[in-house]
């Protein structure tokens, strides 16, 4: 029985990290800008592809790959896909500033299909088999039967996001990405470069999104070019479970969320008496997302908007 | 008929912003509200109108609580408001602004108006008959099909003001119409305003200027951190000492002012008994 | 446009005819279509139908305001209702007219249904919300085997028989789909212009005011909703009717996205609008074939610049029918 459970545990953990991750890069952008990064699912699919990509130029097969090989990825990957979130900030967000909420959406709307198709066409539309970067032993406790691939995209995960409290909370440009955040008129009025803030918001979100892409790859060993929708769905899911523009609140989200799904997909077949099948799986972060909007659109650990600022003109 | 507040308490968190304010408002007169920025004169007619929920207490119009009632349904009660700043429907025209107030409430209609081309005709040219009537009023007829946003400003407040007449309303809440107009417009309000009382309608205007709420009301009601502080007519208000002090401060501030003035003139800087420069307060 | 002072009379009436007559080329090509070959007219029911499904969408995004991303749900509401009620599939074989209102209303409820739980959300709540309607039900339909099909889909679908006549070939769709597309365009033009289509307006400029001069907006936006979500099942039921096969294939997130670009491209809150962007995104990657598989690519890029540059589109909203009208025929 504990082996069962251990393997639940470990399962959740895993996904609830990749999704974790991922939720960080929605809710940074949705803290700084109350903007919903739709391209973010994109930017998560192109961490994959960049990866196996540089990968597969430099070393020539994928499989065998060293670890320096991988490490410098990781790093190129994060850097990359940071930088290419700063431009469409730059590009497609900030000429909108101004404009209705529809617009940003639109555009990012336009974005991401751009990106989707045109790793599509470049690299074709069929999954591709994505090597693990992590060593692929499995390990037997307690009946449990883990890969170390799992444990390392916990550990990974985790240490990437104890980094990012720490950047946030301690180092003068995460006081300045906080105070952003915050309220971004009063930290212009108090000469606070807020463009800077937010391409740095812009870079670490979408930049840790990649990560995600190279973690999801790993467990699931496949991308594909269409894997951005339904896994950004779920992690904006987790985004907003945990509470939209909290980080912690992503975080909790993640695992929250992985936790729903894995229990979701053992428990649905026993409820429905063998009706509904794992098919669902996905239905179910939808049913999450719809039931959380309405009746606590604040998630768990969001910030409570007054009654105040919600009497706005302009509803999109 | 009779318009309300019984014992209205309005929270925001932990902070109080409205503290147990009971006041009666009757049909025929023009009430003004005033007191100082942050007396809670636009969260009471924020909470009258619904776009703010009440914490404690009610709101009736003829007995009937308003307080749980929706935006809409209040508006659909006979309750009309402006707003401080003004939000009209920019991109439509003079004549939609009304006419979309006018029947908007209404939409059951709307079958008829698309599935009979002569029904639709009829109806159309009832509303917009309506309408012109109340532009005409305020002498804005000759704007009807421009877009609300190319008026002038003090022409717009006018048509907030029609707006919010169009349907017949039982209360008629104004905030700050006399905001960013001369004083020839403000003149020009005062007269429309007082034309505009009816047996039938409680007139409640939210003023800073002095000379338009001492000149307009038939009662005042002066707000204070939140609290009821007195209510009467303009003559009474006026000679009231709380009121005073609190638009202008006790006799001991007035002392103290004094001495400050004195002091400065003289060049001198006040210590205290540590021997620190005492900065006035 | 500054007019010469000629003999006025006779200048007016030849600067009718100059703008006439474009106009009345546009009707004889429509009208000759048919006889064009095949592959012409089976181009022209994809732009009908894509136009039908843009008038459809444009009620929520141009007229209420409202990014509906799961639209294809309802299309796919209309087209399976036909294809499980005149095929083998339960072996229930109902008229095509009996099914036309049916597949509408059908999709209206699921809009409803829809509408209730997310219109008071935001705006980009509410899209992400459509958005994961319009995957569940495609979900949904690949699952649900014994009912849809699954990923299969629904085969053999009868042939619509209208008045006794069979509807086979394109040409027939042809008739069928400009005629409801006219019928369902002038209805649209008359809800705009309708008191319900001023609420609309004024929800899409001040909610709030809105409100508070007693639009009950909940109420309003589903109106919305609801009809256009019956336009886009309508379009469904004739979908399956003319290729006589349905799958989740051809319910796609995908397909939502080419519609909203349809629109946003097109330009929003405009019949004229929504008949360009069709033309446009169906006709032009037709023409350009060497380069169709860059379509997505490209419109996705189109559609972010016009955003960026040009967010009224191609035939901004001010454009409308009836200014189109008053320019042909006024002086």
């Amino acid at each position: 029985m504990t082996g069962l459970l251990l393997q639940q545990l470990v399962n959740t953990a895993t996904i609830g990290a990749i999704y974790a991750l991922i939720a960080l890069g929605y809710t940074m952008v949705y803290g700084v800008l109350r903007l919903i990064n739709f391209v973010h699912s994109e930017l998560f699919m192109l961490g994959a592809y960049l990866c196996y990509g540089l990968l597969a130029v430099a070393l020539g097969d994928v499989g065998a790959a060293p670890t320096l090989a991988i490490t410098v990825a990781f790093f190129a990957v994060f850097a990359a896909v940071g930088m290419i979130g700063v431009t469409i900030e730059r590009v497609a967000y900030k000429p909108l500033r101004s404009a209705t909420r529809l617009a940003p959406m639109l555009s990012a709307l336009g974005l991401s299909l751009f990106f989707q198709s045109a790793v599509q066409i470049l690299a074709g539309p069929q999954p591709i088999r994505f090597p693990s970067i992590f060593p692929t032993t499995r390990v037997e406790v307690a009946g449990a039967v883990i890969t170390t691939t799992q444990l390392g995209i916990i550990a990974l995960a985790v240490l990437l996001m104890l980094l990012l409290a720490a950047f946030v909370a301690r180092t003068r440009l995460g006081v300045l990405v906080r105070a952003v955040s915050e309220s971004p008129r009063t930290s212009a009025l108090l000469g606070i470069d807020v463009d800077r803030a937010i391409s740095l918001i812009f870079f670490i979100g979408p930049g840790l999104g990649g990560l995600g892409g190279i973690l999801y790859g790993s467990y699931y060993g496949i991308m594909y070019p269409t894997m951005g929708t339904i896994v950004g769905l779920k992690a904006f899911t987790a985004a907003i479970l945990g509470g939209i523009g909290s980080i912690p609140g992503a975080m909790l989200g993640g695992f929250l969320l992985g936790l729903l799904e894995v229990a979701g997909t053992a428990l649905l077949p026993v409820l429905s008496g063998g009706l509904l099948g794992t098919d669902y799986r996905d239905i179910f972060a939808f049913i999450v997302l719809v039931v959380v909007l309405i009746f606590r659109p604040t998630g768990l650990l969001g910030e409570q908007i007054s009654e105040e600022t919600m009497v706005y003109k302009r509803d999109y | 008929m009779s318009f309300v507040f019984s014992h209205v308490t309005k929270r925001f968190g932990s902070v109080v912003a409205i503290d147990d304010v009971s006041m009666r408002f009757e049909p025929g007169l023009i009430y003004a509200m005033i007191g100082p920025n942050g007396a809670g004169k636009s969260t009471l007619v924020n909470m009258a109108a619904g776009s703010y929920s009440v914490t404690a207490g009610s709101i009736l119009l003829d007995d009937q609580p308003l307080q749980h009632l929706k935006k809409h349904q209040i508006a659909q009660a006979g309750v009309a408001r402006t707003y401080q700043n003004i939000r009209l429907f920019d991109q439509m025209t003079v004549l939609d602004n009304l006419e979309v107030a006018l029947a908007a409430a209404d939409l059951r209609h709307t079958w008829r108006e698309v599935l009979a081309p002569g029904y639709a005709r009829q109806a159309a040219t009832r509303r917009r008959q309506v309408c012109l009537q109340y532009l005409r009023e305020f002498d804005l007829d000759d704007a009807a099909d421009a877009h609300a946003e190319l008026l002038p400003y003090g022409r717009q407040r006018m048509l907030e003001i029609a707006r919010a007449l169009v349907a017949g309303p039982r209360v008629l809440l104004l905030d700050e119409p006399a905001a960013g107009l001369n004083s020839a417009e403000t003149e020009s309000l005062k007269h429309r305003l007082l034309r505009l009382r009816r047996p039938d309608r409680v007139m409640i205007v939210i003023e800073h200027d002095m000379e338009l709420v001492m000149s307009l009301s038939d009662r005042i009601y002066v707000l204070h951190h939140g609290a009821l502080l007195f209510g009467g007519t303009p003559h009474e208000v006026q000679a009231n000492r709380d009121v005073q002090e609190a638009y202008l401060g006790t006799d001991d501030d007035l002392d103290a002012i004094h001495e400050l003035a004195r002091n400065r003139r003289a060049g001198r800087r006040l210590r205290d008994e540590t021997g620190a420069v005492r900065h006035p307060a | 446009m500054a007019s010469v002072s000629l003999a006025p009379g006779r200048a007016r009436a030849g600067l009718r005819l100059m703008r006439l007559l474009p106009v009345a080329v546009v009707l004889v090509l429509i009208a000759l279509l048919p006889q064009a070959g095949l592959y012409y007219v089976r181009l022209a029911d994809d732009v009908l139908i894509y136009i039908l499904l843009g008038m459809g969408l444009n009620l929520v995004i141009g007229y209420a305001g409202l990014l509906d991303l799961g639209f294809v749900a309802f299309y796919a509401v209309g087209a399976y209702t036909y294809a499980l009620l005149a095929s083998p599939q339960f072996g229930i074989h109902w008229p095509f007219l009996v099914i036309l209102p049916i597949g509408a209303a059908l999709a209206a409820c699921f809009g409803i249904l829809l509408g209730i739980p997310v219109l008071p959300l935001r705006g980009d709540y509410l899209a992400i919300v459509t958005l994961g309607f319009g995957e569940i039900i495609r979900i949904l339909l690949n699952n649900m085997n014994s009912v849809t099909g699954g990923p299969q889909g629904v085969m053999m679908i009868d042939t619509p028989k209208i008045a006794g006549l069979a509807l086979v070939s394109p040409r027939g769709f042809y008739w069928l789909l400009l005629g409801l597309c006219v019928v369902i365009g002038v209805l649209v033009l008359r809800l705009e212009r309708s008191i319900l289509g001023k609420a609309w307006a004024a929800i899409r400029e001040d909610q709030d005011a809105a409100r508070g001069i007693g639009i009950d907006t909940v109420r309003v936006k589903l109106a919305a909703f609801a009809i256009s979500a019956a336009i886009g099942g309508l379009a469904g039921v004739i979908f399956a009717s003319f290729q006589r096969y349905v799958s989740p294939e051809s319910f796609t997130f995908n397909e939502s996205i080419l519609i909203v670009l349809i629109i946003v491209i097109g330009g929003v809150g405009n019949i004229l609008g929504v008949i360009t962007g069709a033309v446009a995104l169906i006709v032009l990657p037709e023409v350009l074939r060497g380069v169709a598989q860059y379509r997505m690519m490209a419109f996705g890029f189109t559609l972010a610049a016009l955003i960026v540059l040009r967010p009224q589109g191609l035939v901004p909203r001010s454009f409308g029918p009836a200014r189109l009208m008053r320019w042909l025929f006024a002086a």
